[in-house]
């Protein structure tokens, strides 16, 4: 009983705890503040108290019936466990950075509460095991992200916000006409129910393309992905936000949750995905070589690591698949560093445009390098995390005979290289243009430097997290 | 516990290299001094040890296990005789630099990274370290100056893509092998791993710094710290590269004499030979034309190896630990030129040889050793390598012998231009410090030649254990023919060079008919506008093809920001002109839907 409490209030102390949020914002901002942070961090702990039962292959689960399939069902596996790991961990981190990011700013109170509303949404779509209820919990993140993209209230602000939010609500009701196909083939909305079933008669091509759609809206993956770059406007911790634990993630994590711990992947869609991934990859990379605007730039690498993580779920190898629950977790290290890195650079430059910017690295050292070590672990060289993630990923892809998507995927690799140096080059060396621009502040610089410092130790004790990685492997691999 | 001293081979270094960021600006030399020595002498007591070290780390196969044998036990015993000395030169070159701050850092790092990969005995492992050593290499170059960055950046990206071949190449080799322990490995040579062993020799030959990956080595000359070119490009990256091709030929893959493959790789050593010294010919900078000759010399390992004969695999061996030597050597004097002198523009430089004696005694021997001049150790391995050159087809004799030629005259021209003739302005002799790496390196040089008996049997024969077995390489060449062949050579080019310096009026002018000859001119034109230069011409391509996907995007974009917008509003247009009021078509649409419904139930 313990454990499931737990589960429970993983997932409704930041529920419930946001909507308390801006009444204590009137009382005082460092309550608010304080408290805010606590919530994400308990959710963090209680989350990684479930940890080593979830690794003992042992199931928590909450289940409330109810009429006509829309069961209330939580439950922690393995899978379920790591990722809210991942994402309170680094929204915690966030919540921290945005106490002096965001006191410059009006406001206040509804940040937060969206902020933690998201956390806490993301959190029970982490442990949803009903499709109902998960695409409940999208569709609040859905509403969330589209307040906070638009929160500048500027109007070609509140047009990307709608734009962002048009687009993956699109693909989240094609999503949920899926799940009601899901319905009619298996008679259930319930994960486990429909896991038996489908043993005996697999789900039809199209259900599984509706799903893929909502999939790729939400994680920004090509041709639905425009909406992420323009959601650049938003405040930084919101972008780091939205890339590295929470929006884009949910599509991935809703992939994995799916298709590799319910349903086992067709062979068609085993090539389809990587393909679709592979193009977005390389289309995206492309993009961000061109951009002039930091914040797009890192955007856009967003969209091509994600194609990476597609990859190595999609390809149906343990190897590939550990690969990509790695990359979901150096990925949102590194992508969270450089997002709040250039945070600290758009606040004390005035500007996102790296045309405008240079020799910042005698300015503000610390951020400098954080941002060179979080670039260092994108673009996968050793001795930074990126590089098993990436390794593991692509020896999926040959391992399974797929030389050619291998093969755009390392060119999509090397085009990482170029353009995050491209970034960095422009932004932090070269001619000073601007020299009265000063460091960030205390607190943002130590998050930026944790980001940095984890992006290096995961890849030099890259046993810790693989082991559970590889664990959390093993259980999906066997439960089918 | 024996075990434990190949970890502090890696540790050691590593945590010393980070601690020395701490340290006060003033002590960062000597500390780094200390742990180079320290690291030297764990390597001379580890060699020829046979050991093994294990632990399991990243699971799929990727155990962190390190092997200790011969022939990574003199890698490492070089490497960190490269490392000591270089350390102890940058101590004086380096005084009062900004440079200074984080060079031994990157040092001492580079020096554990250049450990871990020799001593790997999985593949990732291996991986690991080889490609962690671009942040170092990196550093070093950013260090040089405001604008090194752009060589550095070009460095990380042509090593950084030549990299993600060899991960490619591991994956594929782990693959096909069911493992990744270098030790169990054993492929044949079929489609699949050819394609492996090509992806693998494309990691190795780039980081040795050979055609066509060696673009970002004359360039780095100009800008990076000259210790860095010394040490990088002259010694620790040929080592590794090498060491690892050798390991692919030797170990990884059975590569035979009758493949096409090696065929290939003595083609590519050929090209790189001829390519590089011709570049070299019309320098006119000191540390720019030595690092094409760094680039040149990678030929003659890449076709010894390539050979597949015994002879060749030990003179490109021989070679590799030769050139390392004599290019670090030589370095070394142009960096005491620079520090003296200010400079190293040849036009600038002249009658250096009365005021720095002792750099001009370490240049002649090195500058002797590089063109390969008896006794000296150059010498030697050329003529294992010209031997099984000869064995596999005359042509790559030819480019070897053509490239001696070249060799020797540009080495002329440069030790002419820098040491003789007139005195233009009177130098101080280099420092104590300075000197003694280069003297150094300058005996050992002649050791190696005139004992090679030495080197060659303790180092470099027992690598091959019984494919060499009854075979002896030391003393003199075997085949007296090549012998004549040679001095024959070296001779023309004395010759050629006072003919030229006659003709075409000054030492410096020496190459000038070569420079300005009728086809060469225009190649050497384009080369100077680096149309020829591989990176320049990728990076033009990939930004062409970044523009295309740019636009593809800003279509998908256009797609949901106009065409769907003004869908919407063409067709909320038409509904609002339906919606218009008037009684009669709200009548006809009832009408409409009541008989829709009807024929529905009805049917």
């Amino acid at each position: 009983m313990k454990n499931e409490l737990v589960l429970f209030l993983i997932i409704f102390i930041p529920i419930i705890g946001a909507l308390a949020l801006p009444f204590m914002g009137r009382i005082s901002t460092r309550l608010r503040n304080g408290v805010s942070f606590t919530l994400v961090v308990l959710s963090f702990l209680f989350s990684s108290f479930l940890l080593p039962t979830a690794l003992s292959n042992q199931s928590i689960a909450i289940v409330k019936y109810f009429p006509l399939g829309f069961n209330f069902i939580l439950s922690a596996d393995s899978l379920a466990v790591g990722m809210a790991i991942v994402v309170s961990f680094i929204s915690a981190l966030i919540i921290l950075y945005s106490f002096d990011y965001i006191k410059h700013y009006e406001n206040q109170n509804e940040y937060y509460f969206m902020v933690v509303l998201f956390l806490g949404a993301m959190m029970g779509l982490v442990f949803s095991g009903n499709l109902i209820l998960l695409y409940i919990f999208w569709e609040i993140t859905a509403v969330t992200s589209w307040r906070l993209i638009g929160f500048f209230r500027r109007k070609e602000h509140i047009l990307r916000a709608d734009k962002a939010f048009l687009v993956t609500v699109f693909g989240s009701l094609l999503m949920l006409l899926g799940f009601i196909r899901m319905y009619q083939e298996t008679g259930s909305f319930d994960l486990s129910t429909i896991k038996q079933v489908i043993k005996l008669h697999p789900i039809s091509d199209l259900t599984i393309a509706l799903i893929l759609a909502g999939i790729f809206s939400k994680s920004a993956t090509l041709p639905f992905h425009t909406w992420l770059p323009d959601a650049g406007v938003a405040p930084s911790p919101v972008t780091a936000l939205l890339h590295a634990a929470v929006l884009v993630k949910i599509g991935v994590y809703v992939f994995a949750r799916i298709f590799i711990a319910t349903i086992p992947l067709a062979v068609f869609w085993q090539t389809a995905v990587p393909v679709i991934a592979g193009i977005s990859a390389l289309i995206c990379a492309g993009a961000a070589l061109v951009e002039t605007d930091l914040k797009r730039i890192i955007a856009y690498s967003t969209i091509s690591q994600i194609g990476f993580i597609f990859l190595g779920l999609s390809i149906g190898s343990p190897i590939g698949v550990a690969g990509g629950l790695l990359f979901i977790l150096m990925h949102g290290l590194a992508k969270a560093g450089l997002f709040l890195c250039a945070g600290v650079v758009e606040q004390n430059a005035k500007t996102k445009d790296i045309r405008q910017l240079g020799g910042l690295i005698q300015t503000m050292p610390v951020t400098a390098l954080s941002f060179l070590f979080c670039a260092f672990s994108v673009m996968s060289i050793p001795p930074f995390g990126g590089f098993f993630s990436k390794y593991m990923v692509i020896s999926g892809a040959l391992e399974t005979g797929h030389l050619v998507i291998a093969a755009v995927f390392l060119f999509g690799a090397l085009l990482t290289i170029l353009y995050l140096l491209r970034a960095f080059n422009m932004v932090f060396l070269g001619e000073i243009k601007n020299s009265s621009v000063k460091e960030g502040s205390f607190i943002m610089l130590l998050c930026v430097g944790l980001f940095a410092i984890l992006s290096l130790a995961g890849g030099i004790f890259i046993q810790y997290p693989n082991a559970v990685v590889q664990e959390i492997t093993r259980q999906l691999f066997s439960l089918r | 516990m024996i075990e434990a001293f190949i970890l502090l081979l890696i540790i050691l270094p590593l945590f010393a290299g980070v601690l020395s960021l701490i340290l006060p600006r003033l002590w960062r030399g000597a500390f780094a001094v200390i742990l180079s020595s320290v690291n030297f002498l764990i390597a001379v007591y580890l060699f020829k040890k046979e050991l093994t070290f294990s632990f399991p780390w990243a699971g799929f196969g990727i155990d962190f296990s390190l092997r200790l044998n011969h022939f990574s036990g003199f890698i490492i015993l070089a490497a960190s005789f490269f490392g000591l000395l270089i350390s102890l030169y940058a101590l004086n070159f380096l005084k009062g630099k900004d440079s200074a701050k984080q060079f031994y850092a990157y040092i001492l790092i580079s020096i554990s990274f250049v450990n871990g990969a020799v001593l790997a005995n999985n593949l990732v492992v291996l991986l690991f370290f080889w490609e962690a050593l671009l942040l170092t290499q990196y550093g070093m170059i950013v260090i040089g100056g405001r604008l090194a960055f752009r060589t550095a950046t070009k460095a990380l990206i042509i090593s950084g893509a030549s990299d993600l071949c060899m991960m490619a190449g591991v994956i594929l080799t782990g693959y096909l092998a069911k493992t990744l322990l270098i030790s169990d490995i054993s492929l044949p040579l079929d489609l699949l791993g050819s394609l492996a062993f090509i992806l693998l020799v494309t990691g190795a030959i780039s980081k040795a710094g050979s055609v066509p990956f060696h673009t970002w080595i004359p360039d780095a000359a100009e800008a990076a710290p000259l210790p860095f070119m010394a040490f990088f490009p002259a010694a620790i990256e040929k080592l590794l590269g090498i060491y690892f091709l050798a390991r692919i030929t030797l170990d990884l893959f059975k590569l035979n004499t009758n493949s096409i493959l090696s065929s290939v790789l003595m083609i590519i050593g050929a090209l790189t030979i001829i390519i590089a010294v011709m570049m070299a010919l019309i320098q006119k900078d000191y540390k720019k034309l030595l690092s094409y000759h760094a680039i040149s010399q990678v030929g003659y390992m890449v076709l010894g190896i390539g050979t597949c004969l015994p002879a060749g695999i030990i003179g490109g061996i021989f070679h590799m630990i030769n050139h390392a030597l004599y290019k670090c050597g030589l370095f070394l004097t142009g960096g005491a030129v620079e520090k003296q002198a200010g400079t190293t523009d040849l036009a600038k430089l002249g009658g250096l040889g009365l005021s720095m004696p002792i750099t001009f005694f370490c240049f002649l021997i090195t500058a002797a050793s590089i063109s390969g001049v008896w006794p000296f150790n150059g010498f030697f391995s050329k003529e294992l390598i010209y031997d099984a050159a000869l064995e596999r087809g005359k042509i790559f004799y030819l480019a070897a012998i053509l490239g001696s030629f070249l060799t020797a005259a540009s080495f002329l021209k440069l030790g002419h231009t820098v040491f003789l003739g007139k005195v233009s302005q009177k130098y101080k002799e280099a420092p104590v410090l300075m000197l003694i790496p280069m003297v150094i390196l300058a005996f050992t040089c002649i050791i190696f030649g005139v004992f090679n008996r030495l080197p060659i049997n303790n180092f470099i024969q027992p690598i091959l254990g019984i494919r060499a077995a009854g075979h002896n390489f030391s003393g003199m060449p075997a085949n007296f023919m090549l012998v004549i062949v040679t001095v024959i050579v070296l001779l023309a080019a004395f010759l050629h060079h006072f003919i030229a310096v006659r003709m075409n009026g000054g030492a410096i002018r020496a190459a000038e008919h070569i420079h300005q000859a009728p086809v060469l001119s225009t190649i050497y034109r384009w080369a100077e506008k680096k149309y020829l230069d591989p990176y320049e011409v990728g990076i033009k391509l990939i930004n062409k093809l970044a523009k295309i996907f740019w636009r593809i995007d800003r279509g998908i974009d256009w797609l949901y920001g106009s065409l769907i917008v003004n869908l919407t509003f063409a067709f909320s247009r038409v509904i609002h002109k339906i919606q218009a009021g008037y009684y009669i078509i709200y009548v006809i649409w009832s009408l409409v839907g009541a008989f829709a419904v009807m024929s529905f139930v009805l049917r």
